[in-house]
């Protein structure tokens, strides 16, 4: 009964799965200073003109699980052009940055970044 | 006064439940079944994935906190031993193997957690959701072997590492199990707590002589720990099997003082070394989580000339273990020199490195607590996202959802919990010094003690550097791609 009740719950969890949709963003990301350190700093998110945006998000995460996501609006500065100030790199160690920009019609574009606060 | 929580209307009825310990696993199995399942289709970012958020924070955080508490319950509700079913089955296929008598004890648990501590630095299991997910399948299919081809339980006692850490770790637990009257015990002719239990039509019957009579059954102890001289929690997973099995319900689940055990369990030196490798392993984990560390790694690069990572952490797993060995071996020896005792070497370990047990609890309970608290609420966005990618509404995963405490209270909770440690370890120490009747013999391992505390809260102080590489792995010129 054990048996049949987990092979049961395995195939419930496993007919569910869906892949995820998000599309690649082909963007340039940079951030000042550089080289990075522990203190609010600037991000700047370069995309192509050609995508109509209307909003990008920056997050930081760093490698370790539990650790609070650093999240912040960026505002568009000029054409393919998106930045955030005081983006606020607080502990040393492995950063990621997620760059999500959504245009008009609601599509998701994800880019990630790795780099290292020493 | 003893207190027997079966006694405890509700939980005595649910623990003697023949199902209680599914009802414990299940949950737990189905968390696995995500967590795996996240850790391969998910995002590979380990704050953002339930494999690495549940197993990294949530299981290390409340694993400390319910042993404390409670105790190894983890171990009662494991779901890896829900193979057990699968292994008896495959039982009738599979040729049998008696465990090496070698090896029954703690050394391989030794040094295959070693390799599993080398694994977690060297890999950065921490950070990587699908190396989580491999190694949670890796446990599985380690169980369902090891107990396919040896018997029941081989697995929990002589190679499960953290088993094993969780019975290290129970030895401060205020519970234990124990027999109401040992008289009882002493008239039993089937020993049932630990042979098991077949409900013939004759009577009761030892189950593990009598394998194929007919009747219900309830399987004894899997470690083979007899009830009524159970002195210590090593090797007790706590999954009730003796209180169900027994018929004369003379088994107990008794609240204790843990002092009790550290003086007056005789702990084998294997499991005196397993404490300290563990208490010396916790250092390093928490010490590989600040820029000490990592410049003292640039220091060795540049000494010895090498880029090898694993050569480098290799030899700071050897020399931090070999050198807390033994300087413990020789702060045993001055100890025992001070009682007026001349015995060999390892009877001096075992003499005094027991009073490290505490201690080995509180570093880890300080280390995990800390991590636990800072990100304890991201259990909920990271399987509310687990959930929504397999298409179930769940809503919007809030992920500044994050701190149980608030952070400024974190460092003196940590030095809260190292104190208490170090004051179980000083009971210890002075309790064995009182019984050789020489109080002056506890100082040199108090003193020892209280400086491996003080070394462990100036790093607990440090700020943290939670980074996968140990050497630096340089700046990119630029915009980052």
């Amino acid at each position: 009964m054990r048996v049949l009740t987990l092979l049961l719950v395995l195939l419930l969890v496993v007919t569910a799965c869906k892949p995820n949709k998000d599309q690649p963003l082909d963007a340039e990301v940079s951030i000042s200073p550089w080289p990075p350190r522990v203190q609010p700093s600037r991000v700047t998110v370069h995309v192509p003109t050609s995508l109509d945006l209307v909003s990008v998000q920056v997050v930081g995460d760093m490698t370790h699980a539990g650790m609070i996501p650093v999240e912040a609006e960026a505002t568009r500065q000029e054409d393919g052009v998106w930045e955030v100030r005081g983006f606020d790199l607080n502990m040393r160690g492995d950063w990621i940055l997620t760059v999500t920009a959504k245009d008009r019609d609601g599509r998701k574009y994800v880019k990630e970044v790795r780099f290292t606060i020493r | 006064m003893r207190i027997d929580l079966l006694r405890l209307p509700i939980l005595g009825r649910f623990v003697r439940w023949r199902y209680s310990r599914f009802a414990l696993q299940l949950p737990l199995f189905l968390l696995a079944v995500l967590a795996i399942y996240d850790g391969f289709a998910g995002r590979q970012l380990a704050p953002k994935n339930l494999a690495t958020v549940s197993v990294w924070l949530h299981y290390r955080g409340l694993l400390v906190l319910i042993i404390a508490v409670l105790g190894n319950l983890f171990c009662s509700a494991c779901p890896l031993m829900l193979t057990r079913s699968l292994s008896e089955r495959l039982r009738r296929f599979a040729p049998q193997f008696s465990w090496p008598l070698a090896l029954r004890n703690k050394y391989f648990v030794i040094a295959f957690t070693l390799v599993y501590l080398f694994a977690y630095e060297y890999f950065d299991l921490w950070a990587g959701p699908w190396l989580t997910a491999w190694l949670m399948i890796g446990y599985f299919g380690a169980a369902l072997v090891v107990d396919t081809l040896f018997p029941a339980g081989t697995f929990c006692k002589y190679v499960c590492p953290l088993g094993n850490f969780n019975f290290t770790l129970s030895t401060v637990s205020p519970t234990k199990i124990g027999v109401r009257d040992r008289q009882v015990c002493l008239d039993c002719e089937g020993h049932y707590c630990v042979n098991g239990r077949v409900d013939a039509a004759e009577g009761p019957l030892p189950l593990a002589f009598n394998t194929g009579a007919a009747g219900e059954r309830y399987p004894g102890c899997e470690t083979k720990l007899y009830a009524p001289q159970i002195e210590s929690n090593f090797d007790c997973t706590l999954c009730f099997n003796c209180v169900r099995a027994c018929p004369y319900d003379n088994v107990t689940w008794e609240a204790r003082t843990p002092a009790r055990e550290w003086t007056g369990a005789r702990y084998r030196l294997d499991h005196v070394f397993l404490g300290l490798l563990l208490f010396f392993a916790g250092f390093m984990n928490a010490f590989a989580m600040i820029p000490a560390y990592y410049d003292l790694a640039e220091k060795a690069a540049a000494l010895l000339r090498t880029r090898s990572e694993g050569l480098l952490l290799m030899l700071a797993f050897v020399l931090w273990v070999g050198a807390g060995l033994g300087m413990t071996w020789i702060v045993a020896r001055a100890s025992d020199r001070i009682a007026g005792l001349r015995d060999p070497a390892l009877v001096s370990v075992r003499r005094w490195g027991a009073a490290f047990l505490p201690l080995t609890f509180a570093m880890w309970a300080g280390h995990y607590a800390y991590h636990f608290l800072t990100g304890w609420a991201t259990i909920v966005p990271v399987t509310q996202q687990a959930l929504g990618n397999l298409g179930l509404a769940v809503g919007e995963p809030n992920w500044q959802l994050a701190a149980l405490v608030p952070e400024n209270l974190l460092y003196p909770l940590q030095v809260a919990i190292l104190y208490l440690g170090l004051m179980g370890s000083a009971y210890v120490v002075f309790a064995r010094a009182r019984k050789l009747g020489r109080m002056s013999a506890a100082l040199p391992m108090f003193a020892y003690l209280v400086a491996l505390v003080a070394l462990t809260l100036w790093v607990l102080a440090q700020p943290m550097e939670m980074r996968g590489t140990l050497l630096d792995p340089g700046s990119q010129p630029g915009g980052l791609r």
